[in-house]
């Protein structure tokens, strides 16, 4: 237990929010993608954030509540597991596609276009990307400032020692 | 928050580390209520180590209440509070909601928390450090 605990969060908090901030600049920079190894225009991609769950104070006793399973992981998102005490940050759960359907242009000229003339253009809206990439960065940034007071606290606690 | 003047010198440096203690606690919390800011559905925790401090002294929760006193030992202390362990706890805030996402981070409070938190850290280590000169004046007979 020390300072470099809570910088571990922080530091989680960064890694997460530069994550997205890539996938955010990969959604943009594939606004126009039409055609994608998967088939079909690019989709839209959103980060799932989940709380990292932390390891219960009783893990180390296997088969000590006398389960079916007894070694069995205690399942972390069990209300009943998660001691708020210990604090472990965030984690990237994946990188999923946004369900939308695509942006259809009329287009019966464009070689990439259907069969009925629509060509079909990515989910994506750059303005939304843009309020994303904002909130991401003001994130990353708010995550940058207590990694700054946890190396502020931890100074003044070792000068406790320059007395 | 406690009065240290009031307390012997050893005990004033423990309850100093104690809030310390309690005050690095709080700052997990706080880093970790942070790095959430994104997690649809996460609830903020904190701890009050402040109120657990302040019961392990056995002081009454309420500064301005008046206290009763006894002057004969057959008397009862009424609301005489018993120093209780001092054992901060991280208390989940499940009550309210911010969000659409049922997330109830509001980042502002956090960064107000996180710089509050920090200062009361930095304010008791440098109490402390003051604590320790006493004893090295006191160990050395020479005022630094």
């Amino acid at each position: 237990m020390s300072y470099y605990d809570s910088v571990e969060v922080s530091a989680s908090g960064l890694s997460a929010e530069r994550l997205a901030m890539d996938v955010i600049a990969n959604n943009i920079a594939n606004a126009n993608t039409t055609r994608t190894p998967q088939g079909g225009a690019f989709k839209r991609q959103l980060v799932i954030f989940a709380q990292k769950a932390a390891a219960p104070s009783g893990s180390d006793q296997v088969g000590a509540s006398g389960d079916d399973d007894p070694f069995a992981p205690p399942d972390p998102f069990d209300p009943q597991n998660s001691n708020p005490a210990q604090v472990e940050g965030v984690q990237v759960l994946g990188i999923e596609n946004d369900q939308s359907p695509d942006r259809l242009q009329f287009d019966p000229t464009n070689p990439e276009a259907d069969a009925r003339g629509y060509v079909h253009y990515p989910n994506v809206e750059i303005v939304k990307e843009m309020v994303d990439l904002m909130a991401a960065s003001r994130a990353y940034q708010a995550n940058v400032a207590a990694i700054t007071a946890s190396q502020n606290m931890g100074a003044s606690s070792l000068s406790i020692l320059k007395s | 928050m406690a009065d240290f003047s009031i307390l012997p010198l050893g005990e004033a440096t423990t309850v100093m580390g104690d809030a310390i203690k309690g005050a690095k606690l709080e700052h997990d919390q706080i880093a970790n209520n942070i790095a959430n800011v994104n997690t649809p559905g996460f609830k903020t925790s904190s701890v009050d180590f402040r109120s657990a401090l302040q019961a392990s002294l056995g002081e009454p929760a309420d500064p301005d209440a008046l206290p009763l006193t006894t002057d004969d030992d057959r008397q009862f202390a009424l609301d005489a509070a018993t120093p209780v362990p001092y054992d901060p706890k991280a208390i989940v805030d499940d009550t309210t909601t911010m969000r659409v996402d049922q997330s109830n981070v509001d980042i502002d409070q956090q960064m107000a928390l996180l710089s509050d938190n920090t200062s009361y850290q930095q304010t008791v280590s440098q109490l402390l450090q003051e604590q320790y000169k006493f004893f090295r004046e006191a160990a050395t007979e020479q005022p630094t």
